[in-house]
């Protein structure tokens, strides 16, 4: 008994496994506003209410962190969010970002992962918003 | 697989830090904004322990609301700006990261010593990045200062500027900035 107890006590919950956050938390892009308008480079500020921010690879219940959808659908909800310029990582615990992008009409979207960058359940993103930078 | 290496180059971080976390001493502290009990300050410290080091660009500010500002409705919302440095729970010891204290009315702690835990020092130790204050109408002044996992301010310390907020009675604006979605 003591035996079959021991290793299952450690082992990490299953990648599967999504993670609640509490109910009333929001993600939301706290600049730009929608349909801003733009020149040059310009830094994302990132908005949580309620729950906390923490790195990837932190396990610590009703936290997570930020991930920037740029010009992307919504990812799988059930995996791990994709990491590539469409589907950038805040691992560090990062709330703002500096972006640089070219010239034209953007959409930008936040959503939350946990410590291996699967979405909450419920999923936890933003208001996917457009903007526009000019050259 | 890439679904592995992702893993792999992104979760290399805490593991370490975060199996430690818990067994640190200062478990108290983790309030969220509530004011706390009248905390003893954490005097259980054997000594000033070596602080951790900060990026010389790193910087928290407060994004809302500005210096000056005059707010109407005594229950406001206050955003954390943090730059050039990430955010982690109390307890998590990950370099280049810590989290948000917000000292209200009162002035800077001891920079070697755990922030005070009380009315005037709310902790964040979940790694909240906004918060709700009510505040009595009247002046007031707030200030942000990172704390590691135990609360101690980084070297250098990041901190913010000290605002001043004059707080009206009445109907609260709506949220404010760049608010809510």
């Amino acid at each position: 008994m003591g035996l079959s107890m021991l290793p299952l006590a450690t082992g990490p919950a299953a990648a599967a496994e999504r993670r609640p956050m509490p109910e009333n938390a929001r993600v939301y892009i706290l600049w730009p506003a929608d349909g801003q308008t733009i020149r040059g480079g310009f830094w994302v500020r990132m908005g949580l209410t309620e729950g906390g921010i923490a790195p990837a690879g932190v396990a610590k219940a009703l936290t997570g962190h930020h991930h920037l959808l740029v010009n992307a659908e919504l990812p799988p909800m059930d995996q791990p969010i994709p990491n590539d310029r469409n589907h950038l990582h805040f691992g560090l615990g990062q709330t703002e970002a500096r972006l640089e992008l070219p010239p034209g009409r953007h959409t930008l979207q936040l959503l939350l992962g946990d410590e291996e960058h699967v979405p909450h359940d419920p999923p936890l993103m933003s208001k996917r918003i457009t903007i526009t930078v000019l050259p | 697989m890439s679904i592995t290496r992702r893993l792999l180059l992104l979760g290399t971080t805490v593991g370490v830090g975060a199996g430690r976390a818990m067994a640190q001493p200062q478990g108290q502290g983790h309030a969220h904004g509530a004011p706390a009990t009248p905390a003893a300050p954490p005097a259980a410290q054997p000594g000033p322990r070596p602080r951790l080091p900060a990026p010389r660009d790193a910087y928290v500010y407060i994004g809302w609301p500005q210096d000056g500002q005059v707010i109407s409705g005594t229950r406001f919302k206050v955003w954390f700006g943090t730059r050039n440095f990430g955010v982690a729970p109390a307890g998590v010891i990950k370099a280049n990261t810590g989290h948000h204290h917000i000292i209200i009315d009162a002035p800077l702690p001891p920079l070697d010593q755990p922030i005070p835990n009380d009315r005037n020092h709310l902790h964040f130790g979940l790694g909240q990045t906004e918060t709700m204050l009510d505040l009595s109408p009247g002046t007031h002044t707030l200030q942000l200062l990172m704390g590691d996992a135990d609360h101690v301010p980084h070297d250098p310390p990041v901190m913010s500027k000290r605002i001043t907020v004059t707080v009206r009675p009445g109907k609260p604006q709506a949220v404010a900035a760049g608010q809510a979605q």
